[in-house]
């Protein structure tokens, strides 16, 4: 009597639901990951101003009385809504305008990155006005640095939240220490002096110049260009890495068993 | 009942798209085209050669009948059990009790003096462990170094700065549980234990790093809540009530090291550790 | 029919020296039953096979030191830089050596496919009963297996001495140094002294190279030699008897298609580790003691551990006088219950069922209701400890704080899998009271015909 093999119709159909599974599988491991991390909504304060050289300065003072005022106050000295600007300098506000941080769209909003909501014009015009305000920190410059020493000091400094390859985590309360894979390197200089969030600020004392110099230029090169072997699955680590085996690779195992070995005998009496 | 000797045109693709997926392979690897392309032929290569066998042997089966077999269950024979017992149990020479104690001592005390070397397996003779995990080699005097080394002052670090230390003078790999944690707060918004005001320099506080939970370093401090967390099982310590944990599986709060100031105003350490580094051990 | 017949001289002079002939013959007529959830401890037979072989490639360019080195390479970060030898070999593997990340990823991806398979295997014998008398010693010898191949998938990923599996190695220490009374010894017994020390890389290496491997060698060994004496298990059907095995012979049926096993294993293995980046220890940076990156977590197969030691509150109590450490509870006494009760299982069976026949038709799981409702619990509890150990993903997803998470899964790690045992049993039970092949096609009517209430009046 001969046992009863995969019909090609069952067989077609194994083959089907395992591909669509696997397929599946995937893009939720990856593509919820990364939309996890997520960038909230850019402000909605942006009309996107259309200024035209002149007088900037100014200019930067009607967007920042239009859109900041409310919130910091008209004279910049900070409301119960939010701190005061006075002393935060140029550095300060080119990290929150370029990083989409601010504006935010209510005082209780999460500050959260994501698109710029002005255009640059606009941006270095409420830059140079926030950095006339007080004798804040200046804008840094960069200068091209050591990556082997950067490396160094991002493990040292940085790599407990950001993660050893930039790709990212939560520290306590949930709040996220962002990916630094698409985060322009004078950014990257500004978050590490200025400490916004949750970070601790890092002054010169503790970083020096070229600390950052070397701490920017690794940064720079962190990202998909370390991903010597494959799809790098985010650079995340052993959690995506057990899921794709557990959902992925050992799946694929049992299907190919299915199909090659045979099915049970018909249920019959037999002693 | 056999069939013509046809190969069967599947089968024989499939192997020639295996060797193609090896030639590859090969060629990928002179070629330097680097580990996609040599993982995606030789896994190729592999593949198409499952193929093949798997639809050769189909092709067999479709021809094979089931087959059966008989299995022996169950146990031996009686008589072929008794005559295995009495071959074991033979023996030349009278039965003697004696003879097998002794056999038996000698094979233990050669066991269990074997065992002897791997003492040399722990370090030096006189290293008691216990005490070794009670204490660290901070002393007071002992300046604060960063990593690389340099002296550092309470105002190297900005409100909400962070930094980790070691003692002056030893390695820092060599010397594991000396990691400290230097975080600088509003000195206003200090609540620390009874005792420990002046533990404190411009608002910089010192504690252990290794958590007392699993030893991990306590990496990530967050300053808007002063909050010093570590990544392995998420407890959370507050930085200014002594490290007290608020959240998560640390029993302990992270031991706090009294600060002073030298002659500069280089931080240095006034004595040890307020207790044990590191997680809890068996002994304690 | 193709023939498959090696030419005809030199087996005759094989024959000759060895008079193989009538053996051979018993050998290649071997019956096997071919059901195909009986391949999966060949899945796992196969990725040994394959870790043993690429294992053996990597022990040629890693080197199991402490002693700190200058790394020269293509990877420019690195370049330069100071690090231990193990991992400057590493790196040196997966970027300067040609065709050596593929070695090393594969191997990886073929140790967890390696654990995996042996976890479903488990499970098939386990749901079918097939541990039952006479195989309890075959049970015993798997379950050792698993808990060796655990042990070593972990040694392997600590060799590299990156910063990720270093802090894993510092939670192995703080575990060991949790046991009453000799925990402090123990641990300074595995590390040399303090940790890290300077010997604990080397140790690894022999360990997971030489005596790990041997042991599991014979081991599987062992475990085919009885299989083969004993004769595999069957399911019931026509012609299959408690007295026979029906099924392929061994040439050139069955012995075909184990070999098309070997192939599409070793496919897929080499597949992912070409396609799918896995463990790059260039970008988790060399291990210092003093920092440490996140998420900081095991593979899989450690993580449910990670898990329990994340979810235990905070208690510490005196037993018999002595102060337990904390993580004495999650670290050691946990894998200590679940991998206890595995090996203890075939007696604590029979105890529970009466069932004290030899087997060698085994049942489909819907005949014990009871093994299903416990293989379901099992799993259930073992998944919420692995979602307990991936937190930092569920925070990135859902905006909840990790407290919050942990104080749920606190409550789920116990409900989950009561619950999950519940429903199995009822599946299990309105399974064995029909015709039907799958549970999906349980209709409401048999559901309810499963419940205890009306159970009890159809019993057979």
């Amino acid at each position: 009597m001969t046992p009863r093999p995969v019909s090609s119709s069952s067989r077609a159909r194994l083959l089907a639901a395992a591909a669509v599974l696997a397929a599946a599988a995937a893009l939720a491991l990856v593509g919820t990951h990364s939309a996890g991390r997520a960038s909230a909504a850019p402000g909605s304060a942006a009309s996107a101003t259309t200024t035209s050289g002149a007088d900037t300065a100014s200019t930067g003072r009607e967007v920042f009385l239009r859109d900041c005022a409310w919130c910091h106050g008209t004279d910049a000295a900070g409301t119960h809504n939010g701190p005061s600007l006075t002393n935060v300098g140029a550095e300060t506000a080119d990290f929150y305008l370029r990083t989409g941080r601010m504006p935010l769209d209510s005082p209780d909003q999460d500050v959260r990155s994501g698109p710029p909501a002005y255009d640059d014009a606009t941006i270095s015009a409420l830059v140079r006005y926030i950095g006339s305000l007080g004798h804040g920190p200046q804008i840094p410059s960069l200068a091209a640095g050591d990556p082997g020493s950067g490396r160094t000091l991002f493990l040292e400094n940085c790599a407990a939240c950001h993660s050893a390859s930039g790709t990212g985590t939560i520290v306590s309360g949930g709040q996220p220490a962002p990916e630094l894979w698409h985060t322009k390197p004078r950014q990257v200089a500004e978050a590490v002096r200025i400490g916004p969030g949750p970070m601790p600020p890092f002054s010169e004392k503790q970083v020096d110049q070229r600390d950052l110099d070397d701490i920017v230029s690794y940064v720079r090169q962190l990202g998909s260009s370390q991903d010597a072997g494959g799809a790098g699955l985010d650079q995340y680590g052993p959690i995506i890495e057990g899921a794709v085996a557990l959902f992925i690779l050992l799946p694929c195992l049992v299907v190919v068993i299915r199909l090659l070995g045979k099915r049970a005998p018909e249920r019959k009496e037999d002693s | 009942m056999s069939r013509p000797d046809r190969a069967p045109r599947l089968v024989v693709v499939s192997f020639l798209l295996s060797a193609f997926g090896a030639a590859g392979f090969a060629a990928s690897y002179v070629l330097g085209l680097g580990n996609a392309a040599l993982g995606g032929c030789l896994g190729a290569a592999f593949a198409f050669l499952a193929l093949g066998l798997a639809r050769w042997s189909n092709l067999i089966d479709a021809a094979e009948p089931e087959y059966v077999e008989e299995r022996d269950v169950g146990p031996t024979a009686q008589d072929q059990y008794d005559a295995f017992r009495r071959a074991l149990t033979e023996q030349p020479v009278p039965r003697s009790r004696v003879l097998w104690g002794a056999l038996a001592t000698a094979t233990a005390a050669i066991g269990g003096a074997a065992l002897f070397p791997l003492r040399s397996l722990l370090p030096s003779m006189g290293t008691d462990p216990d005490d070794v995990l009670s204490r660290t080699p901070w002393r007071a005097g002992a300046h604060l170094v960063t990593e690389e080394g340099v002296p550092v002052r309470a105002t190297d670090l900005e409100i909400g700065g962070t930094v980790t230390v070691f003692p002056e003078g030893l390695d820092p790999r060599e010397h594991v549980d000396t990691t400290t944690v230097l975080v600088r707060v509003e000195p206003a918004d200090l609540d620390l234990p009874a005792g420990r005001a002046d533990w404190v320099v411009d608002g910089v506080v010192a504690y252990s790093k290794i958590c007392t939970h699993a030893g991990c370093p306590v990496g990530l401090y967050t300053d808007t809540s002063h909050q010093l967390m570590c990544p392995c099982h998420h407890s959370v310590f507050d930085v200014t009530d002594g490290a007290r944990p608020v959240e998560g599986p640390a029993p302990h709060p992270l031991p706090q090291l009294p600060l002073g100031t030298d002659a500069s105003g280089y931080l240095i350490a006034r004595g040890g550790f307020s207790g044990p580094v590191g997680p809890s051990w068996g002994n304690h | 029919m193709v023939s498959l017949l090696p030419r005809p001289r030199p087996m005759r002079k094989l024959d000759e020296r060895l008079g193989i002939a009538s053996v051979g013959r018993d050998v290649l007529a071997k019956v096997f039953p071919d059901h195909w959830s009986f391949m999966m401890g060949e899945v796992a037979l196969y990725s040994f096979v394959f870790l043993v072989v690429s294992g053996i490639y990597l022990t040629f360019f890693f080197e199991p030191s402490a002693a700190m080195v200058t790394y020269h390479g293509h990877y420019a970060p690195l370049q330069g830089q100071d690090v231990s030898a193990a991992y400057a070999s590493a790196v040196r593997l997966s970027w300067d050596v040609r065709g050596g990340l593929l070695v090393r990823q594969a191997h990886h991806w073929a140790a967890h496919l390696f654990i995996g398979s042996i976890v479903l295997h488990l499970c098939r014998i386990f749901l079918t009963g097939s541990f039952r008398r006479p195989r309890e010693l075959n049970w015993t010898i798997g379950v050792t297996m698993l808990i060796l191949a655990i042990f070593n998938a972990y040694a392997g990923y600590s060799l590299p001495d990156d910063l990720l599996s270093g802090t894993g190695l510092r939670i192995f220490e703080a575990i060991a140094q949790s046991i009453p009374v000799v925990g402090s010894w123990l641990s300074f017994l595995i590390f040399d002294g303090e940790f890290p020390g300077h010997e604990i890389i080397q140790r690894l290496y022999v360990l997971h190279v030489l005596i790990v491997p041997a042991v599991l060698a014979v081991l599987i060994s062992a475990h085919l030699a009885i299989l083969i004496r004993q004769k595999h298990t069957h399911f019931a059907g026509p012609g299959r008897r408690h007295s026979n095995v029906v099924g392929s012979r061994a040439w050139p049926s069955y012995g075909l298609r184990s070999l098309a096993l070997m192939a599409a294993v070793f496919a897929a293995v080499l597949l992912a580790g070409g396609l799918l980046q896995i463990n790059p220890v260039w970008a988790w940076g060399d291990f210092d003691p003093a920092t440490i990156t996140a998420p900081s977590v095991a593979d899989w197969y450690i993580l449910w551990i990670e898990g329990a030691l994340r979810l235990f509150p905070p208690v510490e109590f005196h037993v018999f006088g002595f102060e337990v450490p904390n993580q004495f509870w999650p670290g050691v006494v946990l894998p200590m219950l679940v991998f206890g009760s595995l090996y203890l299982w075939p007696w604590l069976d029979r105890r529970w069922t009466g069932d004290r026949e030899p087997h060698h038709l085994t049942g489909r799981p819907r005949e014990s209701p009871l093994r299903v409702a416990l293989a379901s619990a099992m799993l259930t509890f073992l998944a919420v400890l692995l979602v307990a150990g991936s937190e930092e993903l569920l925070v990135q997803w859902t905006g909840w704080t990790v407290a919050a998470i942990r104080d749920v899964l606190r409550v789920l790690v116990f409900v989950l899998p009561l619950l999950a045992g519940l429903v199995g049993w009822w599946l299990a039970e309105s399974l064995r009271r029909t015709d039907l092949g799958h549970a999906v096609e349980l209709g409401g009517r048999d559901l309810v015909r499963g419940l205890p209430r009306h159970g009890r009046r159809e019993s057979a």
